[in-house]
C-alpha cells in the first residue's frame, strides 16, 4: 500500500512538473483567467444594474443579488471549463504513447491504476490552481454584501465545479489513452462531454424511463444542484462514478492497447 | 537468470516469434542478433513484461514475466527501441523520477542517480533539459534510466543506434563493465558489436532462434568457410590430388582472377570445425614442383555465419543488401556445398 502511494505521488509530481514546463499550460491558464475575469466583471455589472432597475421601478420584493450573481458566474465558469478541460486532458496518455514513455511506465513496478490516479490528481490540481484567483475575486465581492453570503454556499459551488472537472478529466484521460494523437483526443473528449452536458435535454425530449436515465446521467443538471448550494448525495455519487469509471477504463485500455500494438 | 521456453507471439495470423527457446546465465551478456523485423524487439518486450506471449514461458530470476509481472519489473532495467524520455525534464530529475517509480528507497536515490550519471558520462549534462540533448546523449540517458535502480537483469534494445563511433565504443565498454554484476541481453544488427561485447550470441531470423553459442564457436561450428586461398604457378591439375588427400580438406575450388599467364588461384576449404594444416598444404605444392606465390588464411567471420543462417540460399560472400548482386555471385561462387 505504501509503495502504491509512493508511486502515485511520483507520477503526480512528474505530471505537475510537466505543466509548469509546458507552454500550453500557461496559454490555457492565461485564456481561462482572461475570459473568466471578463465575465466576472460583466456579470457583476449586469447584476448590479438589474437591482438598480428593480429599485427604480419601485419593486418591493427581495432580490437575492449575491446568490444570483454567484450562480450566473459559476454557470459561466463551467461553460468555459467545458472548452478548457479537453485541452488539459488530451495529452495525459496520448503524449506518453507518442513519446514511448508508456513503455517505461508499463515495464516499471507501477500499476496502471497508480499511474491513472496520479495523473488525474495532477491535472485536477492544475485545474484547482486555475480556479483559485476566481475564488479570491468572489470572496472580495461577496463578503462586501449585506448580509454576507454563506461561505459554505460559495465553497460548495466550487466543490461542484472541481468534481465536475474531475469527472470530465477522468473521461478525457480515458479518451486520451485510446490514441496517440492529442488533437483527436481533445476533439473526442469535447464531443463526449458536450453529449453528457446536454443529455438532460435529450432525455426530456425522449421522455419515459430512458429520458429519466438520461436526466440522471447529465453533468450539467447535477452541477447546477451543487452550484445552487444543494448538497445532494446522488450528485456526489454521479460525479464519483464518472471519475472511477474513467480511471477504470484508462487502466484497462492501457493494458489492452499495448497488447495489440506490434 | 533468464529462461525462455517455447515462446511464441502472434499478431492476428502473423507470427512475430515462434518457439523461441534460450537461457542466459547470471553475469552473462547475451547478444541478440538478427535482421530487422526478425522478432528481436518482440522477444525483449515480452521479457520486460510489456507484451504478453501467446504461448510459452519466459522467466526472469525465477519469476514468470506475465504472472509475476511486478516481481520481474522490479528486477529488470529496460531500454526500448526508442528511449522513453520525458523531454521536458532535466537529465537529473528524470533519473530521480525513474528511480522513484522503480522503487529505489529515498535514502539510496541520490547515490544511484549519481552512479548512473557517472557510468553513462552524463555528469556535465545533469541540469540540461532532455529536449536539448543530441541523439547520442539521449541514448545515453536511455541507458542511464535502465541501470539507475541497479537491476540484476538489463535488457537493451539496440543500445548503440544513433551514436557516433566514439560513443559506440564508450557504450560497449559500459556494457562490458555491467557484466558480472548484471545479466545483460542486448539486441543489435551490427555484427562486430556482438563479437566485441557478448559472451554468447543468439541468432534470430523470421521469429526463430536459429543458433545460440559463443561467437567464437558459432564461427567455428557453423562454418565450412575457413581455409586457405592460394596463388600457384604451374600445372594445377597435378597438385590438386595431392591437396585433396590432406586431412581436413573439404573442397578445392578454382577462383577466377586477373592473373599473369600460368598462375592460378585456388581456394581450399576446410571441413566444418577443423583447422587445415597450412604447412602440409605448402609442402604438397612445393613437392609437386609448383610455385607458391601467395598463401592466405581465410577465417569465417560472424558475417558469414549470420548470412548463412539468415539467408535462404546461403551464398557465403553474397551481399544481401542488393538482389541484383545475388545471381553473378551464385554462379561463380565457391560455397562450402560446392565440393
Amino acid at each position: 500500500m505504501r509503495v502504491i502511494l509512493a508511486n502515485i505521488v511520483a507520477i503526480y509530481r512528474r505530471e505537475l512538473q510537466s505543466y509548469f514546463a509546458s507552454p500550453l499550460a500557461y496559454v490555457v491558464a492565461g485564456v481561462f483567467w482572461l475570459l473568466s475575469g471578463l465575465f466576472f466583471v460583466f456579470i457583476l455589472n449586469v447584476t448590479i444594474q438589474r437591482v438598480a432597475y428593480a429599485d427604480a421601478a419601485g419593486y418591493q420584493g427581495a432580490i437575492d443579488a449575491p446568490t444570483q450573481f454567484l450562480q450566473s458566474f459559476l454557470g459561466i465558469l463551467s461553460s468555459i471549463a467545458l472548452f478548457i478541460l479537453p485541452i488539459l486532458s488530451m495529452s495525459l496518455y496520448a503524449e506518453e504513447r507518442k513519446r514511448g514513455t508508456l513503455e517505461l511506465l508499463a515495464t516499471s513496478p507501477v500499476t496502471n491504476w497508480a499511474v491513472a490516479i496520479g495523473k488525474l490528481l495532477a491535472v485536477v490540481t492544475f485545474f484547482i490552481t486555475l480556479l483559485l484567483p476566481m475564488l479570491v475575486y468572489e470572496l472580495i465581492v461577496l463578503t462586501a454584501t449585506n448580509p454576507p453570503v454563506n461561505l459554505a454556499v460559495i465553497l460548495l459551488g466550487h466543490l461542484g465545479l472541481v468534481l465536475l472537472a474531475a469527472a470530465v478529466l477522468s473521461l478525457g484521460m480515458f479518451v486520451s489513452s485510446l490514441t496517440d494523437s492529442t488533437i483527436l483526443a481533445a476533439i473526442f473528449t469535447f464531443a463526449l462531454v458536450l453529449f453528457l452536458w446536454i443529455i438532460d435535454g435529450v432525455g426530456q425530449e425522449i421522455g419515459g424511463w430512458i429520458g429519466a436515465v438520461f436526466g440522471h446521467l447529465s453533468l450539467l443538471k447535477h452541477y447546477n444542484n451543487l452550484a445552487q448550494g444543494i448538497l445532494d448525495s446522488s450528485s456526489l455519487i454521479l460525479f464519483g462514478s464518472y471519475i472511477v469509471l474513467g480511471i477504470f477504463l484508462t487502466a484497462q485500455s492501457v493494458n489492452v492497447f499495448r497488447f495489440q500494438r506490434s | 537468470m533468464i529462461n525462455v521456453e517455447h515462446l511464441s507471439k502472434t499478431y492476428g495470423t502473423t507470427a512475430a516469434i515462434e518457439d523461441v527457446t534460450f537461457s542466459v546465465e547470471p553475469g552473462e551478456i547475451l547478444g541478440f542478433l538478427g535482421p530487422n523485423g526478425a522478432g528481436k524487439t518482440t522477444t525483449m518486450r515480452i521479457l520486460s513484461g510489456y507484451l504478453p506471449a501467446t504461448s510459452g514461458t519466459a522467466k526472469v530470476a525465477g519469476y514468470e514475466v506475465h504472472e509475476d509481472s511486478m516481481a520481474v519489473r522490479q528486477r529488470i532495467g529496460y531500454l526500448p527501441e526508442t528511449p522513453p524520455l520525458y523531454t521536458d525534464m532535466t537529465v537529473e530529475s528524470f533519473l530521480h523520477f525513474v528511480a522513484r517509480i522503480k522503487g529505489v528507497s529515498a535514502g539510496d536515490r541520490a547515490q544511484n542517480v549519481e552512479s548512473a550519471l557517472e557510468k553513462t558520462s552524463l555528469v556535465d549534462r545533469r541540469k540540461t533539459l532532455i529536449r536539448k540533448l543530441s541523439k547520442g546523449y539521449r541514448q545515453r540517458v536511455g541507458i542511464a534510466q535502465a541501470i539507475v535502480h541497479d537491476p540484476p537483469v538489463i535488457i537493451l534494445d539496440e543500445p548503440t543506434v544513433g551514436l557516433d563511433p566514439r560513443q559506440i565504443i564508450e557504450v560497449r565498454n559500459l556494457i562490458k563493465n555491467l557484466a558480472g554484476n548484471h545479466t545483460v541481453i542486448l539486441s543489435t544488427h551490427i555484427l562486430p558489436e556482438v563479437s566485441m561485447t557478448c559472451n554468447r550470441v543468439a541468432i534470430i531470423n523470421k521469429g526463430r532462434v536459429v543458433a545460440t553459442n559463443t561467437p567464437q564457436s558459432l564461427m567455428a561450428q557453423l562454418m565450412g568457410g575457413s581455409g586457405y586461398e592460394l596463388e600457384i604457378e604451374g600445372d594445377i591439375d597435378a597438385v590438386q590430388p595431392r591437396l585433396q588427400i590432406i586431412q581436413g580438406v573439404k573442397a578445392i575450388d578454382r577462383l577466377t582472377a586477373e592473373l599473369p599467364e600460368g598462375r592460378h588461384k585456388l581456394k581450399v576449404t576446410a571441413e566444418t570445425g577443423t583447422e587445415l594444416p597450412g604447412r602440409e598444404l605448402a609442402a604438397a605444392i612445393v613437392e609437386a614442383g609448383l610455385g607458391l606465390f601467395e598463401m592466405r588464411r581465410i577465417q569465417a567471420t560472424l558475417e558469414d555465419v549470420f548470412l548463412q543462417l539468415t539467408t535462404e540460399e546461403a551464398p557465403l560472400e553474397a551481399d544481401t543488401e542488393s538482389d541484383e548482386s545475388k545471381e553473378p555471385i551464385e554462379s561463380g561462387e565457391t560455397t562450402g556445398e560446392a565440393g
